[in-house]
């Protein structure tokens, strides 16, 4: 669990308590998001025993929770491994510490592995800013100085894609319940050339993020039909609705304030700021019928300049003046926590920071008026094979956009020629990766986001503090992102963050004005097919398609 | 040889002779020789182990790190043996002689080995001479080119930072009341962190909706007091937050500079009947002119590696209005592991540094001869 959410669990009373327990009763016979998903009535003693460490609002968990986690949820390395069995293994685990989580809580959970195993880990700690050069310096000068690693999934590419990662052996993939995982978690995610080689630990998307009180103003609704608009003023469920409404919005106020639409990010941010522009463009250019929306599959010509991606550009450009006055010089971290949290604007697109923000942060002014649902859809998309423009009979075409694709747990391929040594780190990672240490992970400050099918159980939620309607209406729109059959899933393919980076210059040029929408993004392409060409064309293809599965 | 060494006052004192047996500089001769056979051998096994003529090689370049090390410490104790007394006065200067070396030459040098490559570190073929293409490209980057550019306003800037920093340091010089807390009070924005300050400034201060510059800015008329969206605006924006930060750096320089002027000379003026503004253009310009230049010098060499700010609080933006080479550079690295391409426009812009820095000194030096002449 992120932990601002895992704050305002901390800030709820007693009452709010007992509230959520008889939520849990209410729920089991209403039925409803959670009848998909195991009742609590039939979860594991050990599940609930598990979210009782240290217990809501007995503080943050410390070491001693974290190993108390680790040790009970062994049972899975018991059944497999036999006491002491890797005493004299030592690996080495890379990985991050950003706000004192991951690897500090690895340690934890590990504890009672290493001691019961008799294996002993050595840790490299890294600030998120060190991480990538960190991790392609060691791939490019061949010093791969750690045995398990955590990584996010594309930078599956650049280790996977050169032979660096151990195959996760059949034991492990039973131990951690794999087929648990949210649907675009499941392979191709994971796996490289038909082999799996992670374990998963956190999953990742952008979800539409909302406010209700503007959806809801009856003064916005007379004005909306007032100027002849189409249908009810209700939240935007396509792009084409989304342009309307922030256009609508402009000049207008809400509660005194000005009010606003849609919040662009057009300042770049290291290369994430493009996952800003893909939410936009996905719905346009993710054909249900084809997996590729960002590169041509055999040849890696760039689809970034295609009418698709250009419609999502110049929605952009055109939506820009009816934002704030100074969006251009707003990044993603500025659109999420310094305007929407803030209380402006009324539409957002971004990862799950934003709800679990919602309510929790100080600076927060919308957590009673905020809603979530999956990223707008649109009434046509784009396709790539045909060159024209479908509507489709099933209505507009959504396409989450699975951004980042979330954190992983990796063996290095360095472990195989020692069995011992293979099935050790193998085993850590497993641990780590384990379905009901998972559940903690998600339920607590952690860094990590759920991923699992099991995770989505509200029932477990509200047992553990949690307001009924938020964490349905936010788990809702985090699930349904999951499991959605036209997902955008990200290329992971070496280099991927450099491909982001160079678009991102380009489209400053584009939203400062000084390149049309087609020019900028023909640069961007012409830019990529350099990249390409530099990092190899040919391995380049390959990659792709084994990081698509094909 | 000459083996003296002259003082101020003109004596001459000699190291003392020793009578130092030949065969002790023959055997310091043979260490170093043999140090340096070692060290040779060494390298050169690594390169061609690296370049995959033999196999044989170790892991990584450290051990050849190692015997620089030893053959440093023999080449030290070779002089010793050869020279004795003298030996032991290159003593003194050879650790940050060959310190120097292996840190800022070798690299240099080794930067531009590397600047000839096509290295992207996802690549899967790794480094790759590439002759002038890295040369090609950077002649042919719009990015470059343009932050550049940006690079010339930034200097321009300086001369307005010095009138700032001349006009405080006179202040200061006066006898004015606090004059010590307003000393160090000036000096607190040099104390500050650049990052911090973009932070507290750029981010807080000068932030669109809540931020108190903008606010007062609203009061004062300006309807959207947005300081980083459109080109010059950003640019100044930039400016006035960099200026903050360095202007107490200039005026410390010449704050120091003015304290050591001769008092008798602007007295004489005084009792001549100059006023102020005479006595300042005639007297006190002209002497402050050598700080002045330094101040001046120093400051554009710091403003030429501007990158924190412009990092921080528009990532260059809006379309590279405010981008500096330093801050292209950092994304070339970064954001996308170019190294060799990163490197190249590294090095072309130390070049760039090199030369602009010893035209402004020469034009300096001449005008200043100029001054003195007239």
């Amino acid at each position: 669990m992120k932990v601002e959410l895992y704050n305002r669990l901390m800030s709820m009373s007693r009452r709010d308590m007992l509230k959520g327990a008889a939520a849990v009763s209410a729920l089991g016979v209403a039925g409803g998001y959670a009848a998909s998903t195991p009742t609590f009535a039939a979860a594991d003693d050990l599940r609930a025993a598990i979210l009782k460490i240290p217990g809501v609002g007995k503080g943050s968990p410390t070491d001693a929770d974290w190993q108390k986690v680790g040790e009970m949820t062994l049972g899975a390395t018991k059944a497999s491994i036999k006491e002491g069995e890797f005493k004299g293994v030592e690996l080495s685990f890379m990985g991050l510490n950003n706000q004192n989580l991951h690897n500090l809580l690895f340690r934890g959970f590990l504890k009672p592995w290493e001691a019961y195993t008799g294996a002993k880990i050595t840790w490299i700690d890294l600030a998120q800013a060190d991480y990538n050069p960190r991790l392609q310096q060691a791939i490019a000068s061949g010093t791969i100085d750690f045995d398990i690693l955590e990584m996010g999934a594309p930078f599956e590419g650049d280790v996977g894609g050169k032979g660096l990662a151990s195959e996760m052996p059949d034991w492990v993939k039973k131990q951690i319940e794999f087929d648990d995982l949210v649907n675009y978690l499941k392979p191709p995610v994971g796996t490289w050339n038909g082999k799996q080689i992670r374990v998963t630990i956190d999953g990742d998307t952008h979800n539409f993020n909302y406010r209700t009180d503007y959806f809801a103003d009856a003064d916005l609704a007379k004005a909306w039909a007032a100027e002849g608009h189409k249908g009810d003023w209700s939240v935007p469920n396509t792009w084409q609705k989304v342009q309307e409404v922030t256009k609508f919005l402009k000049g207008k106020k809400i509660k005194g304030q000005d009010a606003y639409g849609y919040l662009d990010a057009p300042k770049g941010w290291g290369g994430f700021g493009f996952y800003f522009l893909g939410s936009r463009a996905t719905a346009y250019a993710k054909h249900p019928d084809d997996k590729a929306w960002l590169f041509d599959i055999d040849t890696m010509k760039p689809r970034v300049n295609n009418p698709a991606w250009v419609r999502a550009i110049q929605d952009e450009i055109d939506a820009l003046p009816f934002e704030p006055a100074d969006q251009l010089n707003a990044d993603p971290g500025t659109t999420g926590f310094q305007q929407f949290l803030a209380g402006t604007g009324s539409m957002l697109s971004w990862w799950g920071d934003i709800g679990s923000n919602a309510k929790t942060s100080d600076s927060s002014v919308v957590g009673d008026v905020v809603g979530f649902s999956i990223l707008p859809g649109s009434d046509d998309v784009y396709n790539s094979k045909t060159g024209k423009w479908d509507t489709l009979a099933s209505g507009p075409n959504f396409s989450p956009n699975m951004a980042y694709l979330g954190w992983g747990v990796y063996v290095m391929a360095r472990v195989d020629s020692d069995s011992k040594k293979h099935k050790a780190a193998w085993s850590a990672a497993a641990h780590l990766g384990g379905k009901d240490l998972s559940l903690w992970t998600a339920a607590y400050p952690s860094g990590f986001q759920p991923y699992r099918n099991s995770h989505f159980n509200i029932p477990e939620w509200v047992a553990a503090g949690y307001d009924e309607k938020f964490i349905t209406s936010y788990l809702k729109s985090e699930a349904d992102s999951y499991n959605h059959p036209n997902a955008a899933i990200e290329p992971r393919i070496p280099g991927i963050f450099q491909y982001y980076s160079v678009a991102e210059d380009e489209l400053a040029k584009i939203f400062a004005g000084k390149a049309t929408a087609q020019a900028g993004a023909d640069a961007i392409a012409a830019a990529w097919e350099k990249l390409t060409d530099q990092i190899g064309r040919d391995s380049q293809i390959k990659l792709y398609k084994a990081s698509l599965g094909m | 040889m000459q083996t003296g060494q002259a003082t101020a006052g003109g004596q001459v004192y000699e190291a003392a002779e020793q009578n130092l047996s030949a065969r002790r500089k023959v055997w310091g001769r043979i260490l170093i020789v043999a140090a340096s056979l070692g060290l040779a051998i060494m390298v050169m096994w690594q390169l061609l182990d690296s370049m995959g003529v033999i196999a044989t090689g170790f892991p990584n370049w450290r051990p050849v790190a190692f015997a620089y090390l030893v053959w440093a410490i023999a080449l030290g104790a070779g002089q010793v043996m050869i020279h004795g007394e003298n030996g032991h006065r290159a003593l003194f200067l050879l650790p940050a002689l060959l310190f120097t070396i292996a840190m800022v030459i070798f690299p240099t040098f080794f930067g531009l080995y590397i600047a000839f490559t096509d290295w992207n570190l996802s690549s899967f073929t790794g480094q790759k001479f590439n002759g002038l293409d890295n040369v090609r490209a950077l002649v042919a980057d719009e990015y470059f080119w343009n932050a550049l550019l940006n690079m010339v306003y930034y200097v321009l800037s300086v001369a307005v930072q010095y009138a700032i920093a001349f006009g405080l340091a006179l202040l200061l010089n006066a006898e004015i009341k606090a004059r010590k807390f307003f000393r160090v009070a000036f000096l607190l924005p040099f104390m500050l962190s650049p990052v911090a300050i973009s932070w507290m400034i750029g981010k807080s201060l000068m932030e669109y909706r809540f931020g108190p510059l903008a606010t007062l800015m609203r009061h004062l008329g300006w309807e959207s007091p947005a300081f980083f969206a459109t080109p010059w605006i950003a640019r100044l924006s930039i400016v006035a937050m960099d200026s903050w930060v360095w202007i107490p750096f200039i005026m410390i320089l010449l704050l120091a500079g003015l304290q050591a002027l001769p008092k008798e000379v602007q007295e004489a003026a005084k009792v001549d009947g100059a006023t102020p503004w005479q006595s300042f253009w005639q007297i006190t310009f002209p002497l402050m002119l050598p700080i002045s230049v330094t101040a001046i010098v120093l400051r554009i060499i710091f403003q030429l590696k501007l990158a924190d700010i412009v990092i921080n609080t528009t990532s260059g933006g809006p379309g590279g209005a405010t981008d500096t080479v330093s801050s292209f550079i950092f994304r070339e690295y970064r954001d996308r592991s170019n190294v060799g391409y990163g490197t190249m426009v590294a090095e072309a812009y130390l070049i760039i540094i090199i030369i602009f820095i010893t035209l402004l000194l020469k034009v300096l030096r001449r005008w200043m001869r100029e001054e003195n002449d007239a």
